[in-house]
């Protein structure tokens, strides 16, 4: 099994392609990432991978100009060359008036070590163990397909200011779906740093009990519900949110529907979304891509929207500071948050259920997109457990529906908050950690079959 | 490099391996973007390394190495043989693999310039006027313009004598116009969104896409949009242009019939599939004019190659065939399902070398029949047109679908009049290709790209084909709110 290349060396390396002739300033971003995961379906092992990959990303100005490469050759000679042929490219572009300059010396909060020996060199053998024990826990009749995975990663980010970077973290996660019976899925999944963390076994109980009380769904016709959405399913809205919204440079642009709006009521006064990467319940790197350290930043603040993340680059738009939010260069896109919180509350799912009078009960959507950006419109589907309530108790699983719904209009509509919450994943390399909400109205558009 | 993948098969048979094969991939990627004629983002990378892949007692393993030396090799071939065997645990059923004929062969993309090979001023011209014409329409807020540049090399080695050398060179290019105003965002972009029109082609396709001399159409649609109407709620007849029935054959047939998501091997994550293997010959996908083939021969697609990953040689493969549905796309390990001797339509393909080959799409087409795009507009009487996708959602047996365009049109007696923003439409997979009465000929079908297909975990990244021309659709639910 690999293990840490560690600062020293990766600086070492790092450093040979900063004195690069004829560049004014040079970034390299390193990443160092191995791992496996162990796919199942069918409740047998099917897909086992394993990989080890190391990348250099380097960004070179000169008189303004900027040009980026990257390689996967983490040599002296490789990020050498790649610092080169990010400089030939430079060479032929205008100068970007834009370009806010290198990140300066700053130090790097202290963040708890993400980093866990053991989860790093978790072996073939531990995962299928692990895969083992969760498809032990689905009934006669049922199967469990889904994937376990271990993984480990070194950043580190250096610049010829002298910034200089490292962070190394471990990530372990279970995902699974049971089906069987007579028609009906359930699904769980599981978040955290450690892989001693992973409870395998709750994941496959849970998704079997929810696989086994969606046996034969009722048609129920489309139309605005209440919904107690569970966490998996408030973590698309609050990422789709943040894909829309929460980027400085979309705000600065008009493009964002958040755009304008800072210090509005945009949802319910018991909605706060923050991003911290530095909080121990979620995993983050204490950095940004750029070498900026992170800080926290309140997005919405008791249903009041406070402002977006920046970059560099959108912090100079903006006329402020970068929060520490950039990533990959060159990302035309601009900053992203990567370690949302949506803020927990005082209910349990039991109390929003017993809430409810006819609504609702969703576990997770599926393949959601954007249907309206600026009306924060989403589509997507319910799936793995979704459940009529009638009089405060779970009457019976209903076919799965296509819902049409703005988010800020749900999250405008919160009426209880889940005082338990998730760490989940929408998106490659982000995570958030939300709670469960019940709302009072939510658009269905259409249904499916099953 | 074939040296490397052959090692490296040895090192997996020595160690216990019944099958190995092993890729050696080096990929190349260019990027350009240019934004309101401010270089955005310009960027070269390279990734190189060797996949391995075994069967030990019936079970896959799999594990992949960035540093190709001799005891890396050796080591990273054991570690697939441990995985593969740790799989016991748990085991599927017997792996039986499909036969196939070892072949050693070279393989390479038809291109005429090498896009890698034109100088970046070029490039960077290209793109400068192509957004400064895009910025000269009135009310343009953002004009983009993007070139991407991709070049793969693949040597592939098997345990049973397979070895193949392979360049597949991808090129594409697009402009993107976006009008801000009140409240409301609207993009417009050519020839396709998401960066425009990528192909398996040089640098020649890029010079024929016209990028600068549609710009300011472009631009004027995006501005008009602003203070179009939204597309009504209605049902009505639709009319799609090829480049969004591109999106409806990828969404609503390509992956339905992949063959792996089919037996239930994705259930977990993208879902599975209406379809079933017993509905070979027998489901009505759609009506009569309805023909779509799997085809990894066709000229300039990008699931277009000379052997897939599992060394596999390229075929055509019917998959819907005036109506009804004939063929899954397959694989060597799925494709005894569907009989003893039943052969891989040579569709696996792998994300660089770091990932495992799945089941992807080569190029999935919808066959022309007759007419032309206006010929279609002319015969409809009231409905309405829908141009270039923006969005997409589909359920997880590929059943209840939601896509949305960039734009849409009135047609009323055979012509487009009233604009509308935010169009949409919704369906059931076989109730909507079961409505098309009408699908454009040769002369308007184009071969077309989608470069950001997702499938498996970890997350895998396909680019495929889809050769498509306009189609029409009767009684669809457009304008979903």
């Amino acid at each position: 099994m690999p293990g840490l290349i560690g600062p020293d060396e990766v600086r070492a390396v790092t450093e040979a392609a900063l004195d690069l002739p004829g560049a004014d300033g040079v970034e390299v971003l390193f990443l160092h990432e191995w791992g496996g995961l162990t796919r199942f379906a069918n409740s047998s092992i099917h897909q086992s991978t394993w990989r080890e990959d190391t990348g250099v990303r380097v960004r070179v100005q000169t008189e303004g100009r900027i040009g980026v490469a990257a390689s996967n050759d983490f040599s002296k000679d490789g990020t050498r060359k790649a610092a080169a042929s990010a400089l030939e490219m430079a060479r032929v572009v205008r100068a970007d008036p834009s370009f806010p300059g290198l990140a300066p010396q700053a130090e790097v909060p202290q963040r708890q070590s993400g980093f866990d020996e053991a989860t790093a060199a978790t072996t073939p053998e531990q995962r299928a163990e692990a895969v083992a024990a969760l498809v032990a826990q689905t009934g006669n009749g049922f199967h469990a397909a889904g994937a376990y995975e271990t993984s480990a990663l070194e950043v580190a980010v250096e610049n010829s200011l002298g910034q200089f970077c490292y962070f190394p973290q471990t990530q372990a996660s279970v995902s699974t779906v049971v089906a069987g019976g007579e028609g009906g899925t359930g699904a769980a999944e599981a978040l955290a740093a450690r892989h001693g963390e992973i409870d395998v076994e709750a994941a496959g109980r849970t998704a079997f009990q929810k696989a086994r009380d969606s046996q034969r769904p009722r048609d129920l016709e489309p139309g605005a519900y209440p919904v107690v959405l569970e966490p998996t399913a408030v973590n698309t809205l609050v990422a789709f949110l943040a894909y829309l919204g929460f980027g400085g440079r979309a705000i600065s642009e008009g493009r964002s529907p958040l755009s304008g709006r800072e210090g509005q009521q945009v949802a319910a006064p018991s909605i706060h979304i923050y991003d911290d990467a530095l909080s121990p319940d979620t995993l983050g790197l204490p950095f940004d891509f750029e070498g900026t350290p992170k800080r926290r930043v309140d997005l919405i603040d008791g249903g009041v929207f406070r402002g977006g993340v920046h970059d560099r680059r959108s912090a100079k738009l903006a006329g402020t500071e970068s929060t520490g939010h950039a990533l990959p260069p060159p990302n035309p896109e601009g900053p992203f948050p990567l370690n949302l919180f949506l803020g927990t509350g005082d209910a349990s799912l039991q109390d929003m259920i017993g809430a409810t009078q006819r609504g609702l009960l969703i576990t997770r959507f599926h393949y959601s997109n954007v249907v309206h950006p600026m009306e924060t419109i989403i589509t997507g589907m319910t799936r793995d457990g979704t459940w009529w309530v009638e009089g405060g108790e779970v009457a019976y699983p209903v076919k799965n529906f296509r819902f049409t719904q703005s988010i800020l209009g749900a999250l405008a509509n919160v009426e209880m908050v889940g005082r338990e919450s998730t760490l989940a994943s929408e998106f490659f390399f982000a995570a958030a950690r939300v709670p469960a909400l019940k709302i009072s109205s939510f658009n269905f558009s259409g249904r499916s079959d099953h | 490099m074939l040296e490397i993948v052959r090692q490296a098969v040895e090192a997996a048979q020595t160690v216990g391996a019944a099958y190995s094969d092993a890729r050696f991939v080096a990929e190349e990627s260019e990027s350009l973007t240019v934004k309101n004629q401010e270089m955005e983002g310009i960027d070269r990378s390279l990734s190189q390394g060797v996949g391995i892949r075994v069967l030990v007692d019936g079970s896959w393993g799999f594990a992949a190495t960035a540093r190709p030396d001799g005891p890396e090799i050796e080591r990273t071939a054991a570690l697939a043989v441990a995985i593969a065997r740790a799989a016991s645990r748990l085991p599927a059923e017997r792996v039986r693999l499909a036969e196939v004929e070892p072949v050693r062969a070279s393989w390479g993309t038809d291109i005429t310039q090498d896009p890698f090979a034109v100088p970046l001023d070029e490039k960077v011209g290209l793109l400068m006027e192509a957004s400064a014409r895009l910025q000269g329409v009135k009310g343009v807020s953002f004009a983009e313009a993007t070139l991407d540049f991709y070049r793969r090399r693949t040597s592939f080695a098997s345990s049973e004598g397979s070895a193949i050398e392979q360049t597949v060179v991808n090129s594409g290019g697009g402009i993107e116009a976006t009008a801000i105003a009140d409240g409301e965002v609207q993009r417009r972009s050519f020839p396709n969104s998401f960066r425009g029109h990528l192909k398996a082609a040089g640098y020649d396709h890029i010079r024929s896409l016209g990028l600068i001399e549609e710009a300011e159409r472009i631009g004027g649609e995006a501005v008009a949009l602003l203070t179009a109407p939204a597309c009504p709620s209605e049902v009505t007849t639709l009319v799609l242009d090829s480049n969004q029935v591109v999106l409806q054959v990828h969404e609503s047939v390509g992956h339905p019939v992949e063959l792996d998501r089919v037996l239930g091997m994705e259930e977990a994550f993208a879902g599975t599939s209406f379809v079933r293997p017993e509905d070979r010959g027998r489901l009505r996908y759609g009506s009569d004019l309805v023909t779509i083939t799997a085809d990894a021969t066709l000229q300039g697609g990008l699931g277009t190659f000379g052997f897939d990953d599992e060394g596999v040689p390229a075929q055509r493969t019917v998959v819907v065939e005036d109506g009804i549905f004939q063929n899954f796309i397959s694989s060597r390990e799925t494709a005894p399902v569907l009989g003893r001797d039943a052969r891989s339509s040579g569709a696996m393909r792998a994300d660089g070398w770091q990932n495992l080959p799945l089941i992807r799409m080569t190029n999935i087409s919808l066959e022309p029949r007759e007419g032309t795009l206006a010929e279609i507009i002319g015969d409809t009487a009231d409905g309405i047109y829908m141009d270039t996708n923006q969005s997409w959602s589909i359920d997880d047996k590929r059943v209840n679908f939601q896509f949305g365009c960039e734009i849409a049109w009135r047609i009323k007696d055979g012509r487009l009049t009233e604009m509308y923003r935010n169009p949409n439409y919704t369906g059931i997979t076989t109730e909507f290709w079961g409505s098309c009465d009408a699908v454009g000929g040769p002369d308007a079908w184009t071969v077309w790209g989608t470069p950001n297909c997702g499938k498996g975990q970890p997350m895998q990244v396909a680019r495929v084909g889809h050769g498509t021309p306009p189609a029409r659709f009767r009684y669809v639910r457009v304008g979903v709110r």
